[in-house]
């Protein structure tokens, strides 16, 4: 009765959450609905909502969409790639002082320079296709995923080490069975910065050098001075941005459930349960 | 009498520095620990009792001196005794269960004999119903009972205990002491104590080792003749409070207390 009951508020609560940034969202759109018309904005300085809804219904399926696939495609491929690059550098940072006082540095001087002007460049040497475009969709977010791991592998309590050692255990069995899992919820913290910006880095890649993605289109409408369709791009952009977003949150609560598990669950269980009575619910408070 | 679990003969430990040179630590210590024996070492605090199980556990090698168990040197070889620190150490991301079979794991033992004793076992241990609960959600008297599950189920002929109460509240303490005595009892463990509660080292121990302040050596050894069945009751007998009294001389550091005393 009591679960049902707190699960129900739970819900509530949630919808409350999502109630309130829905309920500004709307408030927003009708400002700019109305002030378009009021102020007689002209459609290719700023369109109206309903406008860009309206042309998401007309160019969205047959025009937005295929070219969001292309793009789609690279950030998933560069996120992969920065996954997979992310994942040795942190354990050769982690594991070898050598490379982590020679190269880091290295790396995070790479940083300071804007990627993005490197693309007519990575196009000249890999050729007109998607490669240059994944490979600054990976560098772009290979970086903040590194740093979020090694700060993850590198803030285990050296007691935890200690009793590890204690029990013999091998080097191999210390980094995967402590390391790693004390490392996780900052790892998941990269891999969401890194999946944001994945999207834009595949997009603003196409501004220069692409002949297709919809970064690649937003450059055509916007010298095309067509204002509404660039929003409607803008807005599924946005959507998959999101989505990707929400994918990672997913992934970690899964692959996390002592974070996300309610501690009352054990309570809830054992007062269900009919064959672990009262002596289980009391046992608790020493 | 069936034999010497652990010796430890003239141990010294101590750590480098550039300008005191070798500072001491563990200044000559001998133990000699038999099977199914309760001991506690009790010391003021930061008196290098840690650095002894340290030493013991395998984890730092002494400056000179022997550690033997069974009769076999494991002086810097870890893995040869079962040592339970001061917090509980579980591992969060690990269901109890999976928390305390944690050393038949990491040993490569087969892993279904291993969990279905630790179930057997849960309800001993208070821990029934809980098996798939995360540690996050247990009182602190329980995740030190989970704790010591997990040190038991390691197999270890010997176990350290390091301070594994100190930061329960009194009550619930007082009510561990009288669980663990039964446990060591119960699964015949040859346990020693680190502790600086004079009550809790006299109530659990067979003999009582007092450790002077920093560099650590033993002021001496109180035998607790308490019946081997000992209640809660034990703690208001006469017998106890002389032992109460030799140990505190020993700790302020009155040499002739034991003597005075007998």
């Amino acid at each position: 009765m009591t679960a049902q009951k707190s699960r129900n508020a739970s819900l509530l609560s949630h919808l409350g959450d999502a109630a309130l940034p829905f309920g500004i969202v709307v408030a927003l759109l009708a400002t700019w609905e109305a002030a378009v018309h009021l102020l007689k904005i002209q459609p290719f300085v700023l369109p109206a909502p309903t406008e860009i809804f309206k042309e998401l219904l007309i160019s969205g399926p047959t025009v937005i969409l295929p070219q969001l696939h292309v793009t789609l495609i690279e950030t998933l491929a560069g996120y992969l790639a920065a996954v997979i690059i992310s994942a040795i550098l942190s354990v050769l940072i982690l594991y070898s002082s050598t490379f982590r006082r020679g190269v880091l540095p290295l790396i995070v001087a790479s940083q300071t320079i804007p990627i993005i002007t490197m693309a007519p460049v990575l196009v000249i040497w890999f050729g007109y296709n998607s490669l240059p475009r994944i490979i600054i969709t990976a560098i772009v977010a290979f970086f903040p995923l590194t740093i979020a791991a090694v700060t993850g592998l590198k803030s285990l309590e050296p007691q935890f080490i200690d009793f590890f050692r204690s029990l013999n255990a091998t080097p191999a069995q210390i980094f995967f069975k402590l390391r790693l899992p004390v490392a996780l919820p900052s790892i998941f913290g990269g891999l969401k910065v890194a999946a944001t910006l994945a999207v834009i880095g595949a997009t603003i890649s196409e501004w220069v050098g692409a002949s297709q993605g919809i970064g690649y289109l937003i450059a055509q409408d916007t010298a095309l001075l067509n204002t509404t369709r660039v929003f409607a791009s803008l807005t599924v952009l946005g959507v998959a941005g999101m989505a990707l977003f929400g994918l990672v949150g997913l992934i970690e609560r899964l692959s996390m459930p002592w974070i996300y598990a309610r501690p009352s669950m054990a309570w809830l269980r054992a007062s269900q349960n009919p064959r672990a009575p009262a002596a289980a619910v009391a046992r608790p408070r020493q | 009498m069936d034999g010497v679990r652990l010796q430890i003969s003239n141990l010294h430990s101590g750590y480098a520095t550039p300008d005191r040179g070798l500072v001491p630590t563990v200044d000559g210590v001998d133990l000699a620990l038999n099977r199914n024996e309760f001991v506690s070492i009790i010391g003021p605090s930061g008196c290098g009792k840690s650095t002894l199980f340290n030493v013991i556990a395998g984890l730092l090698s002494p400056t000179s001196g022997e550690v033997a168990l069974d009769g076999k040197a494991i002086v810097g070889r870890p893995g040869h005794v079962a040592y339970m620190m001061q917090r509980d150490l579980l591992l969060p991301w690990r269901t109890i269960l999976d928390n305390v079979v944690l050393g038949p794991e990491l040993a490569g033992k087969p892993m279904e004999a291993a969990r279905n004793r630790a179930a057997a076992l849960l309800r001993r241990f208070g821990l029934e119903g809980y098996e798939n609960s995360y540690p996050s959600s247990l009182s602190g008297g329980m995740r030190q009972r989970a704790a010591l599950l997990r040190t038991i189920l390691c197999d270890r002929s010997v176990v350290l205990l390091d301070e594994p109460f100190g930061a329960l509240d009194a009550l619930t303490r007082a009510t561990m002491h009288e669980w663990l005595l039964g446990i060591q009892r119960e699964f015949q463990q040859t346990m020693i104590l680190i502790t600086h509660d004079p009550d809790e080292a006299i109530y659990l121990s067979d003999r009582v080792y007092v450790a002077t302040p920093r560099p650590m050596r033993f002021a001496g050894i109180v035998p607790i003749e308490l019946p081997y069945d000992r209640g809660r009751d034990v703690t208001m007998t006469p017998q106890f409070a002389d032992h109460k009294r030799q140990v505190l001389a020993l700790l302020r550091g009155d040499k002739g207390a034991l003597d005075a005393l007998h």
